[in-house]
């Protein structure tokens, strides 16, 4: 049996526990989470990563998302013009081959059928004002996808350990953009909202399928 | 930190390239080690980067450590030892593996991994890996709609050391789990192999006899599912792949097996390849170290335009 006593977390430890003794207290890995917070037991990926979401979404996230969106209308008629095209002037992906465009986006919209009892609950919107949803607003608690992940040019798969740790954080970024989301009471079929958030495009003809990073409704 | 890795990465690359002169004439020769290939999957691999790699000019060393770690280590020696100008790899193991790479780079080869990472970077060059998250999503999405949302279903797993079996499982269940009326009823690892699968399938479907469908967490797995159930005249149970091999694809178009997810085996390994390529000649590939590539469902829809780990436009 070894003891491990990377820098100041041994000293909590002994002082956290009540006998003297070996404790194994494992060195967190460079860059993770865990690396320099006190717990001196790391978490599971899902928790870590849950953390770091907690921790950059409103930070670091969201002002992203509003620097960057361009308008809705805006990226249809690019898109209209080419997918590649439309992704090389207001796309986000990493360069590696065979990755799907991410975008953020902005725009207003009238909800034409607002789904909020699902597990799955979104907001069907016309944005273009000839009656016909043309995007979604994914309200969760199920939130699918990683467009926010993606389209977030300062989360780098090679910083994570691996894929899994990588998936969690998308997990808990659609977690946080569900848990931020303050919606009126009432029925919401007909009322205007204003929405910023990230959506992926795979195809020219992919449906629009929003993760919101804000909402509100405009007066 | 992310800054420093990528300077120094590519620090590494101009002193290799200016410490080996000549390269561009003669090319010289790439190791690629892949699990077995009774495995289409991995023979897919090796034929696609060698079939690049002698397009480029380079002469090839194809070598199998059929996922044992110490048999790649001693391939890793061979490789070395025979003054390969760089390593392919589909690794035997996301821990055991770093030693072998690294070991690699200090007699200064660089390693190009593709299919499963390592839980290390800054060793390899690239690492590139089909999206197997989005990819499990996709099957599972399919997976629960064949289901009609409902009903008992069990999870054949991969090996547990290969990232692979871990992150799509996770993949199944964020989507699976969504739904209250799917009920797993068995979840046991037949460690990607056909046999051990078929095996596994038969204890399931005594077990569980009422079981509806089955999401593999790979094609051979999925075959050896499909097999045991034919055996035991259960033809209606729901199967689920992921891979993309021929033998998928032939049974979804004979309507046995419903879907599989295809992972651009084949166009990976030669993207492995030209990065090797690229690296040996410039310094740096261009590209970030760890690199997704999305996958495709395969169902009855698109099977026939499958071919050897490629869907054809």
């Amino acid at each position: 049996m070894t003891c491990r006593a990377p820098h100041v977390l041994f000293v909590i430890v002994l002082g956290l526990m009540p006998l003297t003794g070996c404790k194994i207290v494992k060195t967190p890995e460079p860059g993770s989470e865990a690396a320099g917070s006190a717990t001196a037991t790391p978490a599971d990926d899902a928790a870590r990563m849950a953390r770091m979401a907690a921790e950059i979404f409103a930070a670091k996230v969201v002002p992203f998302v509003a620097e960057q969106a361009v308008d809705l209308s805006t990226l249809r008629d690019a898109v209209a013009g080419g997918l590649d095209a439309a992704g090389a002037q207001h796309g986000h992906r990493p360069e590696s081959e065979g990755s799907p465009w991410n975008f953020l986006v902005k725009g207003q919209g009238k909800v034409v059928k607002a789904d909020t009892a699902s597990r799955a609950a979104k907001l069907e919107l016309d944005s273009d004002g000839d009656g016909v949803a043309d995007v979604t607003v994914q309200l969760g608690p199920v939130i699918k996808g990683t467009s926010l992940r993606d389209a977030a040019d300062f989360l780098v798969f090679t910083d994570f350990r691996d894929q899994i740790e990588f998936a969690k954080l998308a997990r808990a970024l659609n977690d946080e953009a569900h848990k931020a989301l303050r919606l009126p009471e009432g029925d919401l079929t007909g009322r205007r909202f204003a929405f910023e958030g990230a959506l992926t495009l795979r195809a020219k003809g992919d449906a629009l399928l929003l993760v919101p990073t804000q909402l509100s409704e405009v007066p | 930190m992310k800054i420093s890795r990528r300077l120094m990465l590519s620090a590494i690359g101009i002193a290799m390239s200016a410490a080996m002169p000549g390269l561009a004439s003669a090319e010289g020769l790439i190791a690629i080690l892949t699990p077995s290939h009774d495995n289409p999957f991995f023979k897919a691999e090796a034929v696609g980067a060698e079939a690049r790699a002698k397009e480029l000019g380079y002469e090839t060393l194809v070598l199998v450590h059929d996922d044992d770690p110490n048999k790649q280590s001693e391939l890793f020696d061979t490789a070395i030892a025979r003054g390969a100008k760089a390593i392919i790899l589909d690794n035997a193991g996301a821990d055991a593996t770093v030693a072998a790479v690294q070991r690699a780079k200090d007699a200064g080869i660089p390693s190009f991994l593709i299919d499963r990472e390592i839980k290390e970077s800054g060793i390899a060059v690239s690492q590139i890996v089909s999206n197997n998250y989005q990819g499990a999503q996709l099957g599972a999405e399919e997976f629960v709609r064949l289901m009609g949302e409902t009903g008992k279903f069990a999870e054949l797993v991969g090996r547990e050391a290969d990232t692979n079996a871990g992150i799509r499982s996770s993949g199944y269940h964020d989507i699976i789990d969504q739904y209250p009326e799917m009920e797993m009823v068995a979840q046991q690892s037949a460690n990607w192999s056909q046999t051990e699968a078929y095996e596994k399938m038969e204890t399931i479907l005594q077990a569980n006899p009422e079981i509806k469908g089955v999401i593999s967490g790979n094609d051979t797995m999925a075959m050896g599912a499909w097999a045991a159930l034919e055996a035991a005249g259960r033809t209606d149970v729901i199967v689920v792949g992921f891979d993309g091999s021929n033998d998928v694809r032939d049974s979804i178009k004979a309507g046995g097996i419903k879907a599989t997810v295809l992972q651009p085996a084949y166009r990976q390994a030669q993207l492995a390849v030209e990065q090797a390529d690229q690296f040996l000649k410039t310094g740096t590939t261009g590209q970030d170290e760890k690199q997704l590539m999305d996958c495709v469902l395969i169902n009855a829809d698109n099977a026939a335009k499958l071919e050897t780990f490629a869907l054809a436009d």
